[in-house]
Formats: C-alpha cells, structure tokens, sequence
C-alpha cells in the first residue's frame, strides 16, 4: 500500500455505501477471478444494471484505499495481449464491514412493523 | 469493418491515464471489447470510446507535477520583450494593429446588424406557435396565381371556428391616421387596428390597463409609452380621448403599452380595437385587406393544419369561379424569409450571408497579413529562439511567449476596436437605416462575442508563427547558416495569392452591383418619373379632387394632375376579364388600375394606338350616370395576351369584373413593378372613386415655387389634413432600398479589402527588400541600372497578383451572375468590370511594391556593403 494512501485512510470514511457493498461481495463471490472487468460483468449480469468498468475500477481503487481490499498484480497470460489483470481480495477488516454492514440492516428489519405483525393494509 | 478497439481511443485513454494503471486497464478495455464485438463492431467501437470517456475520473488521472517555480518573473520578461519588439518594429507592428483594428471594427458592426435582424421577433414567448397566414387567389380559366400578406375578414373568424388546432385568432391593418388632440392634428405613420385576442397571442406588456377589455369593443385605443408622452405628457391618458383620422371620430384610451424592442415585425404606436374599423361584416374571402396571425396550440401541427386548410378551401371555393387558397408562414421565419413583409420591411437572408461572408473575408485578410509579417520576421527572432533553448526553455514554453506576444498586439487592436466601433456607429446607422446605440456594443452577448473573436482570431493568426518559432533547432540557428523555410515562402505567398483574390472578388462585385443600380436607376421605364410629385389621398380628400385639380391646373408649372390607385412605379391589383368572343367561362387574369383622365398626360406614358381618356369618360362612369360604360387602356402585353394587333385593340369590347366597356387606347409597355418581374398584361380603367393618391407633373424649371404653390393650395383647401409629398422618383428608387444598400455597403467593405491587402502586401515587400539588400548592392556594384532592379523586386509580387486575378475573376464572374439572374432586366457581367478591378489591384501592388524598389535601387551601395 502506498504511503499517500496510508495517511489518506486516517481520513476516510469507513461505513460501506450501497455500490460499495455490492462491489465488495462481487468481489468476494468471485474469488480468483476478481478483477475490474468481470466485476463490471457480474455487476450488469447480477442486477440488470449498467456500469461502466471505470466506475467498478474506482470504486475497487477506494475500497483498497479504506482497506477493505488487497490487490496484486495476476500472472501474464495468452488472453487479453499478455496484459495482466490486477485480481483483489477481500481483507478480514472488509469481512468485518460487510458482516457489520448486514447486521446492522438486519437489526433494522427486525424493527420494520410490517414483519413483526404482518399487518396487511388495505 | 475490423475487430480492433479504435486506435485513437486507445491514444486518447493513455494520454490521461495513470502510467501504473495501464497495463490493467488496456487489458480490461480489450476483454470488454471483444464481449461486445459479437454484437456488431460498430457498437463495440462505440461501447469502447464510452469505456473510455468514464475512465477520466480523479483517481485514474496523471499526476500533473507542479514545479513549485514562481513562473512571474518570466511572464515579465516575456511581456518586456513583447513589448520591446511591438516598439523595434514599429511598421509592422502599426500596420498590424491598425490592419486588425479596421478588421475587427468591421466585423463588430456586421455582428451587431445581423444580430438584430436574426433576432426579429424573438422576445414573443409563443412565437414558434404563430402562423401568419397567405392567401392565394387565382380566377378560373387561368392558370396563374397570385399571393399575398392580405386576408379577407373572415379568415380569422372562420378558421378558429372550424380547425380545432387553432387557439386564437388575429386581424389586423395598419393605417396612416391623423390623430387631433387639443385642437392640434398630427398624422401617425405606425396606427394599427387589431383584435382583441391581440393580448393572448402576442406578449405586450401593459402599464395601464386591462388587457382583456382594452381592445373589447369599437373607438378603444391604446398607445405606447412614448406615444402616450407626446400626447399627454406626463398626465395619465387613461380615459382621455382622442381623435382619429378624417371622419374625426373620438377614441377612448383604454391602455398604455410599455415600449417594445424595435427587433419586432409588429409595429405600432396607437393600437386600435379591429371593431372600430367596421371592416366589411360580409362573409366573403375578397375585399382581401387584413393580415390574419393564428395561434396554434401546439407548434407541431402546423403540417396538418395546412393540409387541412387546403382541403378545406377547395370545398369552400366550389362554384364560385375563384381558387383560393390559404397557406400558413411561422411567425419567427417572416422577416429573413418570407418574401411578403410583416408591419416593417423585410430582410432578406442572403443579405444576411452576404454580409457575414464579407465580415469572414475581411478577417481572413486581416489574419493572413499578421500570419506574413510574422513569420517572415521570424528570422530575426531566431537567434533568440537559439539561445532560450540552449539555456533550457521547452517548445511549449516558446510557444506560449510567442503567442502570449500576438495576444499582447491583438488586445491593444481589439481597446481601439472597440472605441471604434463606438465612434462609427453613427456613420454605420446612415448606412443600414438602423438605430443602434452605443449601448447595444454591451450587452453581455456582444462582450462574449468579442471575447471569443480576439480568441479565436489571435490563436489562428498566432498559433502559426508561434509553431515555427518554437520549432528552430538551436544548432542550425546558432550556427548562423539559417534560412527561411521553402514551406514557409510557400505558406506567404498562398496567403498573399488569397489575399488578393478576395480583393478582386470584392472589387469586381462591387462594380457589378454598380452597375446594376446604374442601370436601375436610368433605365428608361416606359414612363416619365421625374418632376413627378405624389400627395397621398383619403376619403375627405377624394370629395374635393375636382376642385383641388383645377386648382392646381391654374398654376402654369403644373403640367398636368390625375387622380389614381397607383402611380406606374408600382401597380398592383388583380382582375380577371374576358372579351365577347371568348368562351363563356374562360377568364384572362391582369393587372390592373383605376385612372382619371390625367394619367397617361402626368406620367408621360408613350400612346401608341387610339387616344387618351377624356373628361367625358370619366362621366360615363360617374356615379349618377345609370349607363355605365368604362373605357380601357391596355398595354402591349395585354394586346399580346388578348390575342390581337395593336391598331386592332382599339375600340374592341372588354369585360372586367362587371365592368364593361371599350379599348380606349394603347401604351408601351412600361415597368410598372420592380425590375426583378418581367413586364405583365396591365389594363388602366376609368373610375371615379377610391383613389390613393394625386399625381402632378411639374416642369423642371421653377420646382421650389411650384411646390409651394401646390401646399398651399392645399392648406388653403384643406387646412386639417397635413400636406405631405413624396417624389416619383424616390418612390421608385426606395422599391431597390436592399440593393442600394447592398451597394453602399460592398462599395465601403471592399475599400476595406483592399487597403488591408495593400498593407500586408506593403509590410511584407518592405521587409523582402530589407532582406536583400546586401544583393541589391552587389547587383549594382556589378553595373544594374536602377530600373532593373525595380523590375526585379517587383516581379515576384506581380506575379502573384496576376495569379491572383486569374483566380478572382471567373469566381467573381460565376457569383455575380447568380446574383444578377434575380433580375428579369439586367446588366451583364461585363469584361471592363475586371478589367477595372485587375487594373486597380496591378497598379496598387506596382506602386507599394515600386516605391519601395526604389528607395532601395537608388541608395548607394557602399551603406549597404560596408557594414558586416
């Protein structure tokens, strides 16, 4: 990590926003293969959303920042020119956050009125 | 189509990405490509450019370095050395600044009067909803048609009645009246009668007044601001009332309008409830003398309604042995387009183009003689380039002096520029006939707009020499064995052959539209206009004509006097008309007018078969006189049309519109319409009523006193209306305003064109001598006669110039034959006009260029050789 980014994180604001959330567990879910254009992929493919790779690539960029993620670059292959792909991981403070983050939405569902008395209304 | 990311997407990603980052990126780019390829490499390119375009975020961005150097200290040097050189080269640089002074002058005025007729019309709000409507009227039997800006009053009514599309309608009529207040009477050019929907179709606003009742009835009136001052001061008009026009019947003041913007075809100082005219109440379509604007409710039905005003007037019209159409005109496309004017006159577009094309010219000009200077100065700014490289300065650095300097010139033309532009707005208003005030130089359009020219004008002419004074190599520079580029002495001459092709152009151009106005204007027309005066008449008038006629006869000046609708300047008025043996529905459509006994006499048209009319008949005609019979007199083309000789028409039997009678006499054809129409059938007709206007011919020797003679017979007579007169003559010409002004106009730009040539062409010939003047001492040392060398420095400018006039003239030929075929009678292009203009453009370059030849042929060698 650099140092730029080191001093940045004293900054930062670590709560997860929705995108962020999302691309997070992408991130997770495909484990491996975790790099910006499938990410982008899965993203359209998983919630019929459009998004543009830099957009997935900027938010990869600052999730790392927050240090949700650790990136590397991957081993030259054939595909794509020779060019690497730069693959991220999750770190265990970014399981920490999602975990919290869902927490945190659960104890907030289990407060909703509706499920507790499922009261149909008119 | 190949399968490739676009290259220039792949250059433009790397010129702003992160260095790190783009290896990664490509390789993303490149996979998200070929995803989409299989859907069609259009749409993968596509797709790839806007993957592109949302990479440039913050976190993907270069890193620009800042140095951390105050860069001040340089920036005042660069602008001490700018200065230095604008003050070391004092004839270039004067003969750029005033060069780009006189330029950007002429461009700012352009600006400002194409600005204000693009912009006619539109502060209305609703105005992409309003259609003017144009009736087009044709009788059966004949196939032409004839249009025009004139509606019956029905129109209005019918169509808001029958096409839902239509929200309001419009009548209106403009009229000249006299007003009286307080026993004064004042005649009102801009008097206008409309409906009273006036308030819910167009935006006027009201200072007084209720806008739903001000024109609600008949004898409302509302004035505008300034009208209402004239009037009332500073009293509150409301309620007040006024006089109106030759019945004298009073108004009542419903209503102030505040003043409205003068880019506005609706023009109007008193606005008069449509009620008060009580216009003809019949449901016809002829008596057509309104103009009818409709609003639409929405802009986009503008196609189908006319679709459907067209079916429906061919259902209306059946049996009545008329067609007559109706077709819609946007509102906001009247004045540049239509060729019918709104409540002012027209301008036409192509004016428009021509004046902006000759604002670009001019500016071209203008950038190409600073683009010469410099560059072939650029030589002595070399060993400077040298020793800023070698002491570290970078290309773009360079770059930015030297175009920082052209700036530095350009912003000192564009402060005189403008204190220019502000001191010849008044010569620039005698000019178009327009009322521009300083003011309108500052509204914030106009700054943006010289802002953006000096932009735009200094990085073309300064972005050139500021490249090929960066690009020196400092080696070759310092070495000293530098010389201008070919490309370069290619580059000045081109611009220099451009140059003066444009001035050619505009010389030759120039010429042809004199030419033209020439011929216009002493063409002989079939009828006499000079000494020809035109009272205008009215109802009160008409009553006294007889008396006023006789009158004026007594003084001997006065040749001879007629009542008519028209003078034979301009004749308007369509009739269809038949003759016994024609078949019963056959119809020939004329044009014709009403004329007393005094016509042919005041206007010196040319009999040719048959006699005048009589005082006599203008007594079968009279209103008293059971029997009518009317008596015409036709013209050849009507002769022509009938189907008969000349020496037979007379006496033949005619049938105009229920008017029947005889062929009286014939007329030459005369040009009774402007010179752009060929000449048509025209038939004059006795008639007793409704004339429009006096004609009295005066002799040409002793015209002040017959004049005054005639106004105060009038006074005398007529003491409430206004005496007012008009020659034929001006009458005539003012039928070619847009021309003359086109004329005056060239004529001024072109002298423009030229002198801006001239000037480069001098700035550059001087510096040319200046470089060869070590040759031109050698040449003579070597027993060069004076002459000679003359001869020699001349000779390459001659020769572009040539060239030039090769190339000018055929363009010039081709444009203004294009121009001159809008005239049925015209001039041709005649080959004096470039001769003219290539003999003006040889004889300008011989002399700048020989003056200077000499100076430098006759100094003695010796100044010129000794020092090294």
């Amino acid at each position: 990590m650099r140092i730029s980014s080191t001093i940045k994180n004293l900054m930062i604001e670590t709560r997860l926003g929705e995108f962020e959330e999302v691309i997070l567990l992408l991130a997770g879910i495909l484990g491996e293969s975790a790099y910006a254009f499938r990410i982008a992929e899965e993203f359209q493919g998983q919630t019929k959303r459009s998004v543009s790779i830099g957009a997935v690539h900027s938010t990869l960029t600052r999730l790392e920042d927050k240090g949700f993620l650790k990136s590397e670059m991957g081993k030259s292959t054939a595909e794509r020119g020779g060019r690497r792909k730069r693959i991220y991981t999750l770190t265990a403070y970014g399981k920490k956050a999602l975990a919290a983050a869902r927490e945190f939405r659960q104890s907030l569902w289990d407060q909703y009125p509706g499920f507790a008395v499922r009261i149909v209304a008119g | 189509m190949s399968t490739r990311p676009p290259h220039l997407a792949q250059r433009l990603l790397k010129s702003f990405l992160r260095d790190d980052l783009y290896e990664e990126v490509l390789g993303d780019l490149d996979e998200k490509f070929l995803a989409v390829a299989p859907l069609g490499a259009f749409r993968a390119k596509v797709r790839y450019w806007y993957e592109v375009f949302h990479y440039i975020r913050p976190f993907a961005l270069k890193k620009t370095r800042s140095l951390h150097i105050n860069p001040y200290p340089m920036w005042r040097s660069y602008f001490k050395i700018g200065w230095r050189n604008l003050l070391k080269n004092r004839t270039t640089s004067l003969i750029n600044i005033f060069g780009l002074s006189v330029g950007l002058i002429s461009c700012l005025l352009i600006a400002l009067y194409v600005q204000h007729e693009a912009s006619f019309d539109t502060f209305q709000p609703n105005a992409s909803r309003i259609v003017r409507v144009i009736m087009e009227y044709g009788f059966n039997g004949s196939p032409d048609t004839q249009r025009g800006n004139f509606t019956s009053t029905k129109v209005a009514p019918v169509f808001a009645r029958t096409f839902p599309e239509v929200e309001y309608s419009i009548r209106m009529n403009e009229a000249d009246m006299i007003v009286q207040h307080n026993g004064n009477s004042f005649k009102e050019a801009h008097f206008l009668f409309a409906d009273s929907s006036f308030f819910n179709i167009f935006d006027y606003h009201l200072l007084q007044g209720n806008p739903k009742e001000a024109l609600n009835g008949p004898r409302k009136l509302l004035l505008t601001a300034s009208a209402a001052k004239r009037y009332f001061g500073y009293e509150s008009p409301l309620n007040k009332i006024l006089i109106v026009g030759s019945r004298e019947i009073p108004y009542e003041v419903t209503g102030v309008i505040a003043d409205y913007p003068t880019n506005s075809q609706i023009r109007f100082d008193f606005l008069a409830s449509f009620s008060s005219l009580g216009a003809n109440q019949e449901e016809t379509y002829f008596e057509a003398n309104y103009t009818t604007y409709l609003l639409l409710r929405r802009s986009d039905q503008f196609g189908a309604l006319q679709e459907k005003i067209t079916s429906f007037m061919k259902k209306e019209m059946v049996g009545s042995g008329a067609t007559i159409n109706f077709l819609l005109e946007p509102f906001a496309q009247i004045h540049l387009h239509s060729p019918y004017p709104g409540f002012v006159p027209n301008t036409n577009i192509t004016y428009l183009y021509i004046l902006v094309a000759v604002a670009l010219l001019i500016l071209a000009i203008v950038c190409f003689t600073y683009i010469n200077l410099s560059t072939a100065r650029s030589m002595e700014r070399a060993r400077e380039v040298g020793i800023r490289k070698v002491v570290g300065a970078a290309r773009p650095q360079l770059f930015a002096q030297f175009i920082g300097e052209s700036f530095l010139l350009f912003l000192i033309s564009v402060f005189i520029s403008i204190a220019g532009a502000w001191a010849a707005i008044p010569f620039f208003n005698d000019l178009t006939g327009q009322h521009f005030q300083a003011q309108d130089l500052h509204t914030p359009f106009f700054l943006l707009f010289t802002i953006v020219l000096i932009l735009v004008v200094s990085l073309l002419a300064g972005s050139f020499p500021a490249m090929i004074l960066s690009g020196f190599q400092p080696a070759r520079v310092l070495k000293g064995i530098f010389k201008n580029t070919a490309s370069a002495k290619w580059l000045q001459q081109s611009l220099m052959v451009f140059q003066f092709t444009i001035s050619v152009f505009l010389i030759a151009a120039t010429l042809t539209i004199q030419n033209q106005l020439h011929y216009i204007q002493h063409k002989n027309l079939g009828y006499d206009r000079a000494h020809v005066l035109s009272l205008p008449l009215n109802s009160k008038v008409n009553k006294q004509l007889p008396l006023l006629k006789q009158l004026f006869k007594s003084n001997t000046d006065v040749i001879q006097v007629s009542g008519c609708v028209s003078s034979p300047v301009s004749i308007g008025g369509g009739y269809n008309m038949r003759t016994p043996t024609m078949s019963k529905d056959a119809q020939i459509s004329v044009i014709a007018t009403p004329v007393d006994e005094g016509y042919v006499g005041a206007t010196g048209l040319q009999l040719i078969a048959g006699s005048d009319l009589t005082e006599q008949d203008m007594k079968d005609v009279a209103d008293d006189n059971p029997k009518r019979v009317y008596h015409f007199i036709l013209n050849e083309s009507a002769v022509r049309q009938l189907g008969w000789s000349v020496p037979d028409a007379v006496g033949k039997t005619l049938d105009m519109g229920e008017r029947i009678g005889f062929v009286k006499g014939v007329v030459k054809d005369f040009h009774f319409q402007s010179l752009r129409e060929a000449i048509r059938p025209v038939v004059l007709f006795t008639e007793n009523q409704g004339y429009g206007q006096i004609l009295v011919k005066i002799s040409g020797h002793n015209m002040p006193a017959a004049i005054s003679f005639i106004q105060k017979t009038w006074k005398n007579l007529l003491p409430s209306v206004p005496f007012e007169y008009q020659f034929l003559d001006d009458h005539y010409l003012q039928m070619y305003q847009a021309e003359m002004q086109l004329g005056v106009v060239m004529s001024l730009f072109s002298a423009i064109a030229i002198l801006l040539a001239c000037l480069g062409l001098l700035g550059l010939s001087a510096y040319s001598m200046q470089q060869r003047t070590k040759e031109i001492g050698i040449r003579k040392i070597m027993g060069a006669s004076s002459w000679r060398i003359v001869q020699l420095l001349s000779n390459q400018f001659i020769r572009l110039v040539a060239l030039s006039i090769l190339i000018g003239c055929p363009l010039a030929y081709w444009i203004m034959e294009r121009w001159l075929s809008g005239f049925a009678y015209r001039v041709g292009v005649s080959g004096w006009v470039f001769a003219t203009a290539a003999t003006a453009c040889l004889t300008v370059t011989l002399f700048t260029v020989g003056v200077q030849g000499m100076r430098a042929a006759v100094s003695n060698p010796v100044d010129s050789l000794k020092a090294e």
